[in-house]
């Protein structure tokens, strides 16, 4: 079953056209990473998909739920139904620096699911333990490293338990030894089959965490296929000189 | 020594009505202020007009004269003039409120404007409600930006009340004034310059203790 399902996906700001008939889809379980060079329309696909950003044409349907058809968006209540099963993780991490750990974890299933205290805080810790933060439960974000700060904002995307996960360059604002940290914890998420779309510049973890790679050029996806097929072999031209850039 | 004692339960009962003032101006002008600074943020474009024109008109003529007007002006409108009579605290503490209110406002603005876009962005993908990002997400780091403004605003305000003495307010500097001129002794200008001091005191270190509240929550 699809997860989501994009069709002919359009772009526009201004004369300047960001996203040209985008159309894919993604079936429960897989990791699709993202590729391409900045300017690509890569994190503005990924903000369409959430509602962040409005796309000019084309249509979204979300766990089922169309989000918009044809470039007509549905009702409010329509587009947040089928943007809650979402989660989204943001490039500058975007905790609420005015709560604790705990708290930026407890705050949206606490207002918006209305759960029971004690499953929050049993749903908290466990998350907490999975991110290897559990000893930082009471720290505010102000006093973490990026690194630290990002696996909390994971804990705090999972703990609405999304059925799809969505990843802006995770580790682009991070010192080049925090990404490990970063970058384990979503490989554990994918090795337990949670279905993710992941925008990055880490070849590495594309070839080995991913299931599949969309190359993206100029607001196109320009190649689409396994790790192997996309970055060991590239079919296109543009794909070939995207690649030989990455590589230091 | 003996005069000082002798003047000073009369300064007193001027710095309670200074005092009277400045409280119920915040009680007032607080809340107003801020109501102006989300009406100013929101997406109803005629409403944002006007609050700007309200600020610009608060900020853009003297305190002094605006004390004037209420009290003495607006009687004189037509039709509604009778109904606008207040007697002189009343007068007082409308002109200070909406005067304060528009500085306020302006102070609360530049505090929602220090909120960065991701903590809006963070709040929507986390399905929580408008008010729900505003009442738990945007206004607690607002507030820590508007503090020291705000707090600075409260003090001036201290000695901003002395204004109503045009209107013959019998606040302190009311008393302190009436009392030189009854005497022909400057003491009581002395007298009252260091009951304003005391209570500047007093509010510079209530203010203190709610920074230091808001920055720790940070740590």
């Amino acid at each position: 079953m699809a997860v989501i399902e994009v069709k002919h996906l359009r772009k526009a700001y201004g004369e300047q056209e960001v996203l040209r008939d985008i159309s894919f889809q993604v079936t429960a379980g897989e990791v699709i990473a993202v590729i391409g060079s900045s300017g690509s329309g890569k994190s503005t696909l990924l903000r369409c998909l959430i509602d962040l950003e409005q796309a000019d044409g084309g249509s979204i349907t979300a766990g089922g739920v169309v989000l918009m058809e044809d470039g007509h968006y549905r009702s409010k209540k329509e587009v947040r139904r089928a943007t809650e099963k979402m989660g989204m993780v943001f490039q500058q991490f975007n905790l609420f620096p005015n709560l604790n750990v705990r708290d930026n974890l407890k705050l949206a299933p606490r207002l918006v699911k209305k759960e029971r205290a004690d499953a929050l805080e049993e749903r908290c810790a466990r998350l907490l333990r999975k991110v290897g933060l559990a000893h930082k439960d009471t720290a505010y974000p102000a006093l973490l490293s990026g690194g630290e700060q990002q696996r909390v904002a994971i804990a705090r995307a999972l703990m609405m338990e999304p059925e799809l996960l969505l990843f802006d360059e995770p580790t682009s604002s991070l010192d080049p030894e925090l990404t490990g940290e970063v970058l384990e914890v979503i490989r554990q998420l994918a090795a337990e089959r949670m279905t993710m779309i992941v925008v990055t510049h880490e070849m590495g973890f594309a070839r080995e965490a991913a299931s599949r790679v969309i190359f993206m050029d100029q607001g196109r996806v320009a190649e689409e296929g396994s790790p192997a097929e996309v970055l060991d072999a590239p079919k296109q031209e543009r794909t070939r000189l995207f690649l030989r850039s990455t590589l230091k | 020594m003996a005069y000082f004692t002798g003047i000073l339960p009369f300064l007193l009962e001027g710095a309670k009505m200074t005092l009277f003032l400045w409280i119920m101006t915040l009680a007032l002008s607080l809340p107003l202020g801020f109501l102006v600074s989300l009406l100013v943020r929101g997406r109803f474009r005629p409403l944002t007009w006007l609050m700007e024109i309200y600020i610009y008109i608060m900020r853009g003529t003297p305190l002094m004269l605006q004390l004037m007007f209420v009290y003495y002006g607006l009687p004189f409108i037509p039709v509604v003039g009778p109904w606008l009579r207040f007697n002189r605290l009343t007068a007082a503490i409308f002109a200070f409120a909406l005067n304060y209110a528009a500085y306020f406002a302006e102070i609360f603005r530049g505090g929602f404007l220090a909120v960065p876009k991701g903590q809006y962005e963070a709040c929507q993908v986390l399905s929580l409600s408008r008010p729900q990002t505003l009442t738990r997400v945007v206004i607690p780091q607002m507030i820590r930006v508007a503090l020291p403004g705000i707090t600075n605003e409260t003090i001036t305000l201290v000695k901003d009340t002395s204004l109503a003495y045009v209107i013959a307010l019998a606040e302190l500097m009311h008393g302190a004034k009436a009392t030189v001129s009854r005497d022909s002794n400057p003491a009581a200008y002395v007298l009252a310059g260091l009951i304003y001091l005391v209570i500047v005191f007093a509010v510079t270190l209530v203010f203190k203790k709610l920074e230091a509240r808001y920055r720790l929550r940070e740590k």
